[in-house]
């Protein structure tokens, strides 16, 4: 192991260890994980009984004779849509908290100086750093996963088999490059603010942007939502009326589909609902497919996740290690 | 003495440029809620003429316009969703900074070195926070009117009086969190403890209560109204009990009430529901007073 | 004679427009303990700054066991250990686990003795476990000077290292930086206000004032150059006068 990769591994355990021990940090993730284990409850109990709606309804045909039973209309993983939320909003500020504790941290305790009188580069000290909140990420991930795979299991009678094990694996990872993403944020933001609670302030703005702005104004634009009960509905059309009459809205769903493209979180939202089977329309169709269908999703995930981690190897690189102007 | 503490710390504000930019958030918030809603009558109507001419095409008659079904203030149903998102966190912000400079310059201790009694003190600080919203809130009514003014030419003396309740409950709501600002100030040593435990507060109060007591999912909250999912389990027959404390739904149903944007009700039934809102707003007020009262000012809290 | 370890040719350094330090030349060489003096904004942490890599100087060249400070960065790192003026560390862990740390990104290869054999050294192993916390400022400084050394460096600088301490404190302090020196043979760089202790403890000083070095020499040299004068206390009042 070269002495660089060691380094990173040392910056990356006390990052991680630094981190799990924040009172404020462990009291976001409980919230966190009960919020997810109530969202998985709630949704699967109605579950349960919708389940065994259908398994009387497939006993009555049986024994009446039918040979072509219905096939069962519900998805066991789309009962973690709620929890794929909860990171999507609440996963998103924890994330951004990492971040703004991981900056925080060395000015509080004035060990910056300490770390980089040694021989440690900027870009290991953010890897390093990066690594670790990726790590406190993926066990606070791992353990929603497994309380959403618990209750479905065990309340909605329903254990996942493996290939909706594998989807579920490829939604939680990219939860993981989604939360990854936010810890950037809110690390540069940290680091390139003198009072690093503005710098949380700041990330906190973009996050209600990215996050819960620019999804809530796509929905409202779209043009079926502009009457509650649907548009279309109102005016009679069913749906070849409805694709018809949005060909000469072009332009406007353009505009709304750049408005959705530019949230980092509404990418994370689709893939990781086609991951569990949220929605309807993809349920039928093998995971080859879907990730085709995601690709887009999939490569600005890629594509945001990159840009941010470039920006805190940069900003870490320019970060004075001693405050400008300090003593002299 | 309250005067002078709250006229202090609005100048404070005004010096951190912290007033503008709530000022200029809120504003940009009530214009892009304006903008929303003078799309949404444009593609209604755009809809609307093509939908004649599609139906005309097959030979069935025209349906009515459905931009009729539209209160005349839905115009501004967005507003209903910033306020708890954008206009929430700002006042956590301003409740924060309100308290936390006397905390970290240490110049609480010169503030008690005076003859001002922390009553006098916290009371100031709550009232320079209640204006300020106040004159925030006040401008953003103004582009509220001047945006029902460009779309529909003209506003019923009425619905300008609706306006004005919806933003004085606004007005309560946001007092809320103000306070929660205050009060996580007060509760820790640290400045960046204090804001993420407001954030959480705020997490807490937006997101998760309305999936307890409603069973709504984090997203559904960003819908203006959305009315409780299936509460028939066991679950939410003990939960929903505190719906009425879940203030951001209350606030959501009673806004939908003053702006007829929902399925009307009593008078009396909205009032219930601002009362919880209000009844919240006097209780934090009473803990910042108790937490400033026992408050150690002579130790600087930590800036970071 | 000694090689220099230390070693600035024409250093000059300004924060936005204000010069620090003007076109310093100085060499400091292999065990010697030198005292760097100046009143308060004379640039003495600017230059220490400078000297550990933290900051880039604006002008000139300063070289640490024969690196460039700003080009050879990593070879400079790897033979300095610092303690700054106001060592805090993370309160959160416990003094064997801050000097664990630091000594990995030493890329010291057993890092748990490396820390037990200092804490050893510097008589303070009953801290090992307890939390930085809860230490006080003579506490936190032994810990300072342990996570300084702890990868045995051959500089060691030190920011006003005796600020905060009570008198046996700076006593400890000086007792182990006369330790380091003559044991480990580390040579040490110590910017300081306290004159009765660089009589005691240094080989050589440094007059700087308001960025001008205006006086480099031994102790010995310097009371014997300024025989009138009672104490080093009286040099120092009129060089500064003087300049």
């Amino acid at each position: 192991m070269s002495d660089s990769t060691h380094r990173i591994i040392t910056l990356a355990r006390h990052e991680y260890r630094s981190a799990v021990r924040s009172r404020i940090l462990i009291v976001l993730l409980g919230i966190l994980v009960t919020v997810t284990a109530v969202s998985v409850y709630i949704a699967s109990v109605d579950y349960a009984s919708k389940l065994a709606d259908y398994q009387a309804y497939v006993n009555a045909a049986t024994t009446s004779g039918l040979d072509r039973i219905a096939p069962s209309p519900l998805a066991a993983l789309s009962l973690l849509r709620g929890a794929m939320e909860y990171i999507e909003i609440i996963g998103a500020v924890i994330a951004i908290a990492l971040g703004y504790l991981t900056v925080s941290r060395e000015r509080t305790n004035r060990t910056l100086p300490l770390i980089r009188s040694r021989p440690v580069t900027s870009g290991e000290l953010a890897t390093g750093s990066l690594l670790g909140a990726l790590g406190v990420i993926a066990t606070l991930v791992a353990v929603t996963a497994v309380v959403g795979i618990v209750c479905v299991g065990t309340i909605g009678h329903d254990w996942i088999n493996a290939t909706q094990a594998l989807k579920l694996f490829l939604g939680y990872l990219a939860a993981i490059v989604y939360m990854g993403a936010f810890y950037c944020l809110g690390a540069i933001a940290t680091a390139k603010s003198r009072v690093a609670a503005n710098g949380l302030m700041i990330a906190l703005g973009i996050w209600l942007i990215v996050v819960l702005v620019l999804p809530q104004i796509g929905d409202t634009m779209d043009a079926d939502n502009q009457i509650p009960g649907g548009l279309f509905k109102a005016l009679g059309l069913g749906h070849d009326g409805e694709a018809q009459i949005l060909t000469h809205f072009t332009t406007y769903e353009r505009i709304r589909t750049w408005t959705e493209e530019a949230s980092l979180a509404k990418h994370f939202e689709r893939f990781s609902f086609a991951m569990t089977d949220v929605k309807e329309r993809y349920r039928p169709f093998n995971l080859p497919w879907l990730l085709g269908q995601t690709r887009n999703d999939i490569g600005w995930l890629i594509a945001y996740s990159a840009a941010l981690y470039a920006g805190l190897r940069r900003t870490f690189r320019n970060q004075p290690t001693i405050p400008q102007g300090g003593t002299q | 003495m309250i005067a002078t503490i709250a006229s202090h710390q609005v100048l404070s504000l005004r010096r951190q440029r912290v007033f503008l930019a709530l000022l200029a958030t809120l504003l940009t918030m009530t214009a892009l809620a304006g903008v929303l809603g003078w799309s949404s009558h444009q593609t209604i109507v755009r809809v609307y003429d093509e939908a004649v001419k599609l139906l005309a095409s097959t030979g069935k008659p025209a349906p009515p316009n459905p931009f009729l079904l539209k209160p005349t203030l839905s115009l501004l149903s967005n507003m209903v969703v910033y306020i708890p998102l954008i206009g929430a966190l700002l006042a956590l912000i301003l409740g924060h900074l309100s308290i936390v400079d006397d905390e970290t310059n240490g110049t609480g201790r010169l503030v008690f070195s005076r003859q001002i009694t922390r009553t006098s003190y916290v009371l100031g600080k709550i009232a320079s926070a209640a204006a300020v919203l106040a004159v925030v809130l006040a401008a953003s009514l103004l582009v509220s009117v001047a945006s029902l003014l460009v779309v529909n030419h003209t506003i019923a003396v009425g619905d300008f009086g609706r306006l004005g309740l919806f933003y004085a409950l606004s007005w309560l709501y946001l007092m809320v969190f103000a306070l929660i600002g205050m009060v996580t100030v007060l509760m820790t040593r640290r400045r960046s403890i204090a804001l993420l435990s407001a954030m959480g507060a705020w997490l807490v109060i937006t997101f998760v209560l309305p999936q307890f007591t409603s069973g709504l999912r984090p997203t559904q909250s960003l819908n203006p109204i959305t009315d409780p999912a299936s509460t028939s389990q066991t679950f939410f027959k003990v939960t929903s009990k505190l719906r009425p404390y879940s203030v951001v739904e209350q606030y959501k149903q009673a806004s939908g009430q003053i702006l007829q944007t929902a399925t009307a009700e009593s008078v009396g039934q909205t009032i219930q529901r601002i009362l919880p809102i209000a009844g919240l707003v006097l209780v934090l007020a009473l803990v910042t007073v108790r937490l400033v009262q026992r408050h150690d000012f002579s130790r600087s809290a930590n800036s970071e | 004679m000694n090689s220099p370890v230390i070693e600035l040719r024409g250093l000059s350094h300004r924060y936005d427009t204000d010069p620090v330090l003007r076109d310093i030349h100085l060499t400091i060489e292999a065990g010697e303990i030198f005292g760097f003096l100046g009143h308060n904004g004379a640039g003495k942490t600017t230059a220490i700054n400078i000297l550990t890599t933290l900051i880039e100087p604006t002008s000139g060249t300063a070289k640490v066991c024969g690196y460039d400070v700003v080009t050879e960065r990593r070879d400079v790192t790897r033979c300095i250990g610092y303690l700054p003026a106001e060592v805090r560390m993370y309160g959160h862990m416990t003094a064997a686990e801050n000097l664990e740390f630091f000594a990995k990104l030493s890329g010291v290869t057993d890092p748990r003795k490396a820390v037990a054999e200092t804490l050893d050294y510097l008589e303070c192993a009953e801290l090992a476990n307890k939390r930085v916390g809860s230490f006080s400022t003579g506490m936190r400084q032994r810990i300072g000077i342990a996570q300084a050394i702890v990868h045995r460096p051959k500089v060691l600088f030190l920011d006003e290292p005796t600020s905060g301490l009570d008198p046996l404190g700076v006593r400890q302090l000086r007792d182990t930086i006369l330790r380091l020196n003559g044991d480990l043979g580390m040579t040490v760089f110590m910017n300081t206000h306290l004159l009765s202790e660089v009589s005691k403890v240094c080989t050589t000083i440094g007059v700087l004032n308001h960025g001008e070095l205006i006086y480099k020499d031994s102790i010995e040299e310097t009371t014997r150059r300024f025989p009138d004068e009672a104490s080093l206390e009286d040099i120092y009042v009129r060089m500064e006068t003087a300049s």
